[in-house]
């Protein structure tokens, strides 16, 4: 059977597992990442959002997520977010640095969050948007159009201007207008259209199709398909031959801007040696005492152990497959580590509910140096570190603090592993 | 349908992360993407085999769906099947038939190598070739050796047997890139592993990926009764093509429900690897002062090895590997021959000339040898096997 040596391995390419990776990589450590497939930060919106709503007024977008918490974690212990808020900024500016040596400038509102535009016309409070999202003159737009594709499903142009005039607050005099590209196909992915938009002539086309609707002071807002890497040089080239401010919006996956993070996290995690294997579930784990000495894992129908000095469990939740639901208990599937699962309903009635359910709070407890530990707070296995979607305590669809806990997180336990 | 067949397509979530790093889906519209045409199509399939559509001619066996579903679909072995229940139900041109038959082509070249070699550079034969036959007359043929790697390989007899392994060449090493054999030969030698060859037929994997896969199943059955012997008599089996290896190791099972339970194959660096990890890989590297970009075969990806030559090309004194990623290099063996793909495989292509360029590397190494024809047509630069940096960093 093949056996690999590391000092640190990550199971898991998510958000939380690449960042960590890159932090154990930046502290010179030897690195292998393995996961069951390409992770889900590819469906995700590529925006980082730390902390989206007041936690004294719920239903109001909150001015600064750093702030809020701050004021949450002295309340709420057992969130995620108290185990890391110590290096929080760092862990932030480690990631802008990280994404803009590979292609991928990342920027900050001008106070606290964004209030970015979706597909739906909604707004997104974020606090990290890639720089062709930042749509810092919305706000004060006097014309703002709104283009779509022929042939491009899941965007509708007038789904969100008509949504929009309510949901953001727009200049009186504001004029909403669409419009409707034609490329000349039938049908188009978001992948096989961003990869037609890298060519200059078929940007060229749209550049003609777009010029004899341009107005004074206009924002245009397009969905997220302005090339298929770090995008800014499709972007500029589009900004350029029309002397307007041109943004992309969130859209639902599968979108670029994901793709484009994670491509640029794998990029750097690739030049810095770490290794990766995908399609590789790890299967089973050796204990010793309080160690895991090595585990083993399955993929292309042969097997490996791979020994290492640290773990770092980075497998997410129901969705990533890091967590199980059986009738009565949750298991953790690779170490079935212990899960805190809340005594009272699993899920709230009501499926949108404000509160959120239950159920997205269950994971796994740490302590500040995100090793497991039980309900009387001892130290599970001792060279584990969990981060991201595995921990307990985070309302992340209620919260908007899923991408910004996997990035302290995971950030955290990359400087903590790179010290042992 | 069955309840198995039921679990297999139940685990898509239609999550579509396969369609988005499907490298062919991203430049045509042809190929209606790993996803439709594998899980979403096979329900219709399974329960009427004609309701297969023909846009799967286009898909190109990378593998890049199954390497990135994170549910564990094996959406390749349903489009693989689904492409054999295609050519035969509808057949396939002569040309596939002849294209796919590697191992054939080899051994007529026999007759006159380099007869075959000048033939294939005359250009009015090469635009004859594609009208008539449909095989591009723009992409780069590969060169056939003037002697196989069979006939090249002489046995050694080593005073201290180390180890002792199955070398398994594939047919592009054999007939037409004999130096990656023998450097390799070389590298075990120095390390006092016998090394044993055998005429084997060609793994199969070009013959599969043109939908022919009775003729396929056949190649797979005599070769695993060969390999289970070998591997009784405690030879350790190795490739240095990531393809051959695939299909050895997995493909035989997973396509045809062969038993392979009785042997195991390796990346020729995977074995290098484990001498690694044992302490007993030799250190007496001369330095090597090259900036070299690895590109990784999609087939290596698939074989969930991760980048077995990493380990040992970074202990080389002078040597910088840099890995090009830059996705699949869209030559998919016979696939980019064929009139039609050419330009497809060409566009999947440009990111390696795009990132070559960027970084500005001395020289191209990868183990796949289609690949390293491919990247040879991209960007005019010698490619050679990361095997081949290794012996000279021996001096071998």
């Amino acid at each position: 059977m093949m056996k690999k040596n590391t000092d640190v391995l990550i199971i898991g390419a998510g958000l939380s597992g690449l960042m960590a990776a890159a932090k154990a990589a930046d502290s010179g450590k030897k690195v292998l990442l393995v996961a069951k497939g390409m992770g889900a930060l590819g469906l995700s919106s590529g925006c980082i959002d730390l902390w989206g709503y007041s936690l004294d007024h719920p239903e109001e977008i909150c001015q600064d997520p750093v702030q809020e918490i701050i004021k949450m974690v002295a309340a709420q212990k057992d969130h995620p977010y108290a185990k890391v808020w110590d290096v929080l900024e760092e862990s932030l500016s480690f990631f802008q640095q990280i994404c803009s040596q590979n292609g991928l400038a990342y920027e900050v509102a001008e106070k606290g969050n964004w209030l970015l535009p979706t597909a739906l016309g909604t707004v997104r409070p974020t606090y990290l948007a890639p720089a062709g999202m930042a749509a810092r003159e919305l706000p004060r737009a006097k014309n703002i159009l709104v283009m779509g594709f022929q042939g491009l499903k899941d965007f509708y142009p007038e789904v969100l201007t008509t949504n929009l005039k309510n949901n953001m607050n727009l200049p009186a005099d504001c004029q909403l207008t669409t419009l409707m590209l034609d490329l000349g196909k039938i049908e188009l992915s978001p992948n096989n259209l961003a990869y037609l938009l890298e060519k200059d002539e078929v940007l060229q086309r749209l550049v003609s199709q777009i010029k004899p609707h341009l107005a004074e002071e206009m924002v245009i807002l397009m969905p997220p398909v302005l090339g298929e890497r770090g995008h800014t040089k499709v972007l500029l080239n589009l900004v350029e031959s029309l002397g307007v401010q041109v943004y992309e919006v969130t859209n639902i996956p599968p979108s670029l801007p994901g793709q484009r993070l994670q491509q640029a996290l794998l990029h750097h995690l690739k030049k810095q040696s770490v290794e990766i294997i995908l399609g590789c579930t790890v299967i089973g784990t050796t204990v010793l005492g309080e160690h895991c000495t090595e585990v083993l894992a399955e993929g292309s129908g042969k097997n490996l152990t791979i020994a290492a000095k640290s773990i770092i469990l980075a497998t997410g939740s129901f969705l990533g497959g890091g967590m199980e639901a059986q009738p009565g208990k949750v298991i953790e599937t690779v170490f079935h580590l212990p899960i805190k699962v809340l005594d009272e309903k699993w899920s709230a009635k009501e499926f949108l509910s404000l509160e959120g359910h239950p159920f997205s709070k269950f994971g796994i407890e740490v302590n500040n140096h995100l090793q497991p530990v039980n309900s009387q707070g001892e130290v599970v296995i001792k060279n584990i570190r969990v981060i991201g979607a595995n921990l307990a305590g985070a309302n992340y669809p209620i919260e908007k603090c899923g991408n910004g806990v996997a990035l302290a997180t995971g950030y955290k336990a990359g400087k903590l592993v790179g010290e042992v | 349908m069955t309840q198995g067949d039921r679990v297999a397509l139940d685990n898509c979530i239609k999550c579509s992360i396969c369609v988005s790093h499907c490298p062919v889906a991203r430049v045509t519209d042809k190929f209606a993407g790993p996803k439709q045409n594998g899980p979403d199509l096979e329900r219709f399939r399974l329960e009427e085999p004609a309701a297969v559509h023909p846009s799967i001619g286009y898909c190109s066996n990378c593998k890049t769906c199954d390497v990135v579903c994170p549910s564990g679909v094996s959406i390749s072995v349903m489009n693989c099947k689904a492409k054999g229940e295609y050519v035969s139900l509808h057949g396939a041109p002569l040309r596939d038939k002849l294209l796919c038959r590697v191992e054939m082509m080899g051994k007529m070249s026999r007759l006159a190598p380099s007869l075959v070699n000048v033939l294939g550079g005359i250009k009015p034969l090469r635009i004859l070739g594609e009208m008539v036959m449909g095989v591009s007359s723009k992409m780069t043929l590969p060169q056939y050796a003037p002697k196989t790697f069979l006939q090249l390989y002489k046995p050694q007899s080593l005073a201290n047997c180390k180890g002792k392994v199955l070398y398994y060449p594939g047919c592009y090493v054999n007939y037409n890139n004999p130096e990656v054999g023998l450097a390799l030969v070389k590298v075990l030698n120095h390390h006092n592993i016998e090394v044993m060859v055998d005429q084997f037929e060609c793994c199969g994997l070009p013959i599969i990926a043109n939908g022919f896969l009775d003729v396929a199943k056949g190649h797979a059955e005599r070769n695993i009764q060969k390999l289970k012997k070998y591997a009784a008599e405690g030879y350790q089996i190795i490739t240095t093509c990531p393809s051959c290896n695939l299909t050895l190791g997995r493909d035989y099972h997973e396509l045809f429900d062969l038993d392979t339970s009785e042997y195991s194959v390796m990346d020729a660096f995977e074995y290098l690897d484990q001498l690694l990890e044992q302490g007993e890989l030799k250190t007496d590297f001369c330095n090597v002062s090259l900036k070299l970009g690895y590109h990784q075969p999609c087939h290596l990806k698939a074989a969930g090895s991760g980048v077995p030559s990493l380990a040992i090309l970074q202990r080389i004194p002078g040597l910088q590997v840099q890995d090009l990623d830059a996705g699949c290099c869209g030559l998919s063996g016979s696939y980019g021959f064929k009139k039609e793909k050419y330009p497809i495989s060409q566009e999947i292509g440009q990111n390696i000339t795009r990132a070559v360029q960027e970084m500005a590397v001395d020289q191209v190494i990868t183990e796949c040898g289609m690949c390293q024809l491919q990247i040879f047509h991209l960007t005019h630069q010698e490619v050679i096997h990361p095997i081949q940096i290794l012996a000279r960093a021996y001096k071998l």
